[in-house]
């Protein structure tokens, strides 16, 4: 349901990874004596820091570049570690309608609390979860149904296909894009009970 | 694909490394975190941090050939290899695809464009497990799954065990099939006496 960072991840691992490898590499061929012969690099018995440091470091600017380069650094991996927190990313606000007559709109939590009413109504459902994404004429749906052990998923599937689905698209008036369903098993029983199809008259 | 695109990311999807990510992410945080704190201390004081000092002298008596330098090479060889294959390793999908046929038997305007039903390894593990204790003759039940196979733990008061496997084996494949999960995974049993 809700999106993590895994594009991301990969990409920064695989850039860290390559780094740190090419490093090592370098390093080690170094140490075994190969880089002096063939890029003309120091010995491999010469100091690695030749002198004192004080020249290199004493200097203010120096210190300030290191200080941007720690700021860059943290900022990078701060921001890392808060894109590992995953994210509903529901839609805005739905506009259905925008004329010169006015304007309709619609919150999607409230399409989402009524596809988990009318899937939470069906037969093996225990609970649900619906989130909705994109635009109004672009919607996505993403669904989490948890059912029971004994439930029939397929006929589960068709009561969403037939009738959660059409409703959905009908109060959009829009097509669904994209329509993601996850299911889960509980040992826990539906709590609203067995659906009951009663007929009668009304009387007003 | 971005998070914020407003598209829905993929249900059936490989591991998003979060692990590495977050292990990495505090390091690098930490690393930079001293760096500036020794850097502005430098900047305030005049001097650097007399912490430094132990790793300055170390640096200084160290040669390009020295023990430690093969040291460091190995570990950033190591290291940066474990990153690489952190990120290339694809990893077990962590759903399993359900068969969807209601679409296909609704007819009239398509409502939906693109669609996609899964079945979390935890839950597949959680109806194996349910559908393995509704056979005869199975005392208790415990199973695991991956997204190509499901394994079943099995006790038993019965001393033919041969006979009760089959049978599991047999039940719990069908009623997967029945449920549409595509491919059906294998399904494998270790029965167990239990005396």
């Amino acid at each position: 349901m809700k999106q993590t960072a895994g594009t991301l991840n990969r990409t920064w691992l695989t850039v860290l990874g390559i780094l740190l490898l090419a490093a090592g590499i370098a390093l080690l061929l170094q140490a075994a004596g190969v880089l002096p012969t063939r890029a003309n690099t120091a010995p491999a018995g010469d100091k690695v820091v030749p002198g004192d440091l004080y020249p290199y470091f004493g200097v203010s600017w120096v210190v300030v570049l290191l200080m941007v380069i720690g700021l860059i650094v943290g900022v990078l991996g701060l921001m890392w570690l808060i894109a590992q927190i995953p994210r509903k990313n529901t839609a805005d606000t739905y506009r259905l309608s925008d004329g010169a007559q006015g304007r309709t709109t619609c919150d999607p939590s409230v399409l989402a609390k009524a596809v988990e009413n009318q899937v939470n109504n069906l037969p093996g459902v225990v609970t649900s979860s619906a989130l909705l994404r994109g635009t109004a004429t672009e919607p996505n749906l993403t669904l989490k149904v948890t059912v029971t052990d004994t439930a029939d998923v397929q006929d589960l599937l068709r009561q969403l296909e037939t009738s959660t689905l059409p409703n959905l698209s009908t109060a959009l008036e829009s097509p669904l894009q994209e329509s993601r369903l996850q299911i889960d098993v509980s040992s826990r029983n539906q709590n609203t009970g067995t659906v009951v199809r009663s007929t009668g008259t009304v009387i007003q | 694909m971005s998070r914020n695109s407003g598209r829905s990311n993929r249900l059936r999807r490989r591991p998003s490394r979060t692990v590495p990510a977050l292990i990495v992410g505090s390091l690098l945080l930490a690393a930079a975190v001293a760096l500036v704190w020794l850097a502005i201390a430098r900047l305030i004081d005049g001097t650097w941090s007399a912490l430094l000092q132990g790793p300055r002298d170390w640096l200084t008596a160290l040669t390009w050939n020295s023990p430690a330098m093969w040291g460091i090479g190995i570990t950033a060889v190591v290291v940066g290899l474990t990153l690489l294959l952190c990120a290339i390793i694809p990893g077990g999908f962590i759903a399993l695809t359900v068969r969807n046929t209601a679409r296909d038997s609704t007819g009239g305007e398509p409502q939906v464009k693109e669609r996609e039903t899964v079945m979390t390894r935890r839950a597949v593990a959680h109806l194996a497990k349910a559908l393995c204790e509704q056979v005869d003759g199975v005392s208790s039940a415990a199973a695991t799954a991956t997204d190509k196979r499901v394994h079943l733990s099995v006790k038993t008061t019965l001393r033919d065990t041969g006979e009760l496997r089959t049978r599991v084996t047999e039940s719990v494949r069908d009623r997967l099939n029945a449920t549409g999960l595509d491919p059906v995974p294998r399904v494998t049993t270790t029965v167990q006496f239990k005396g």
